[in-house]
């Protein structure tokens, strides 16, 4: 039986691994902390896909070679999916991005631009193309608001975006974040997911919010979903995700039970 | 023979990380772009990402076709990964009728069925207790990217199962032919596992 999935995100700018808050980035490490001072390696025996993300504004092609310079770096002892995305534009990133270890794209602000999503589902399989929405709250209308280019600019509302775009859009999978609840540790935004139509047959996911175990439980138990995504560097720091996921495993969660090898 | 791993370069996608698997147990991969060369290799890797269209165009068109089939049909081991397993049979329905190596018989046709697709995560192998298999025990899981499988086969091939809406193959075995539907590369210590049995074939 298909298992759901834990996910730890990682967001990258400018050479420094970040932590998120409503979308504000405070820069924690470079990849050197990560891998010795956070413990990376070790993380990663307990999720089920990494994802790595470009944070910054409308980045550069430079600053495109470089994140996947050092994400090529982490990879090297890491078996387990990754996801790869922030700033694709064009078939030039496309292709970059999947030669330097993503196993999926993930594509956030140009999910819009149809020749670009076409031209994915074309040559690589909608399986390998992941979109994003990132979401804030609009209260007045019962509704969020679809913000793009890092949470900066307002694109349209979210049941505006599943009448027209969403069953047309070629894609493997959507996260869903929010940015109301992005690094605020209060729990995941289970909320939003009764805008979406129960006849969706592409996994969900969902991102922000989530600060400890329990938060993935809750996250993992809805049947809708079908993946958590964390990104809180600091609240599953050390054997954090290993304990979120023994105890997602010991309340009945269908989630693949990873064995460590005495020796390979 | 001397070991020599190679990897299957067709110059698309992503063999980053089965480079890595490979080197990690402890072997000198070599990626290789040149479909005259895979003679020197003792154990092949055919990694797929992407379309199976866009894998069968590249295989058919620009020279890996026949020398594939020989590297086969010389006995040498080989283990294709994703569409690098579909490819062993005779084509495929994504992108439009793609023919593949065609080894085996029977096609890669979509999932029928009202779960999710594509099918993506890990899930359980039930395997066959061969001995590419040692010390992997059986429903361990694998993960799996794909909204495209095997059916129609009727070849005598060992084959190992996954369920998903309906039993599908998730791996198949003869003779010096592998393949999985899932990603070892990508399975934690149970995949690196798979793939070290076969690189240590002799």
């Amino acid at each position: 039986m298909l298992k759901k999935r834990i996910i730890f995100a990682l967001l990258y700018s400018d050479g420094y691994f970040h932590l998120s808050r409503n979308f504000r980035l405070q820069k924690v490490g470079n990849l050197d902390w990560l891998i010795h001072n956070f413990g990376f390696g070790e993380t990663c025996h307990f999720i089920d896909e990494l994802m790595c993300i470009l944070v910054k504004e409308n980045p550069s092609k430079e600053d495109k070679i470089s994140f996947l310079k050092d994400i090529e770096k982490l990879r090297k002892k890491i078996f387990v999916p990754i996801t790869i995305g922030g700033g694709i534009s064009d078939r030039e990133d496309v292709k970059n991005y999947f030669l330097n270890g993503a196993d999926k794209i993930l594509v956030n602000s140009n999910i819009y631009n149809d020749d670009l999503m076409k031209m994915i589902e074309e040559e690589w399989g909608k399986q390998s193309l992941s979109i994003m929405i990132d979401c804030a709250k609009n209260e007045h209308e019962m509704d969020y608001k679809i913000m793009i280019n890092c949470g900066k600019k307002f694109k349209l509302n979210l049941k505006e975006f599943i009448k027209i775009y969403f069953s047309k859009l070629p894609y493997g999978e959507i996260i869903i974040n929010s940015i109301d609840n992005d690094g605020n540790g209060s729990g995941l935004d289970l909320e939003i997911l009764k805008i979406f139509p129960d006849t969706i047959k592409s996994p969900i996911l969902l991102m922000g919010g989530a600060g400890k175990p329990e938060h993935i439980f809750l996250g993992l138990n809805e049947k809708k979903i079908s993946g958590v995504v964390t990104a809180n560097l600091f609240n599953f720091l050390g054997s954090g995700l290993e304990i979120a996921r023994k105890q997602c495993l010991n309340k009945g969660i269908n989630l693949a039970n990873f064995q460590k090898l005495a020796k390979l | 023979m001397k070991k020599e791993v190679g990897i299957v370069d067709i110059g698309y996608g992503n063999i980053g990380s089965v480079y890595n698997a490979v080197e990690f147990l402890g072997f000198k991969p070599s990626l290789e772009k040149k479909s005259e060369n895979l003679k020197r290799y003792s154990h092949l890797i055919l990694p797929g990402v992407g379309s199976f269209a866009k894998n069968s165009e590249i295989i058919q068109h620009n020279g890996w076709f026949e020398p594939l089939k020989d590297f086969i049909n010389s006995g040498s081991y080989i283990f294709g990964i994703c569409i690098g397993m579909q490819m062993m049979f005779e084509g495929g329905t994504e992108g439009g009728n793609n023919k593949g190596l065609g080894i085996f018989s029977g096609s890669c046709e979509k999932f029928k069925t009202d779960l999710i697709i594509p099918h993506i995560g890990f899930n359980t192998v039930e395997h066959k207790k061969t001995r590419i298999w040692n010390d992997i025990p059986n429903n361990s899981s694998f993960y799996f990217v794909h909204s495209y499988r095997i059916e129609n086969t009727n070849e005598d091939i060992d084959y190992c199962h996954t369920v998903y809406g309906e039993k599908f193959i998730s791996f198949i075995e003869k003779g010096n032919v592998f393949g999985s539907q899932f990603h070892p590369e990508k399975s934690h210590n149970l995949g690196l596992k798979l793939l070290q049995n076969f690189l240590n074939f002799k």
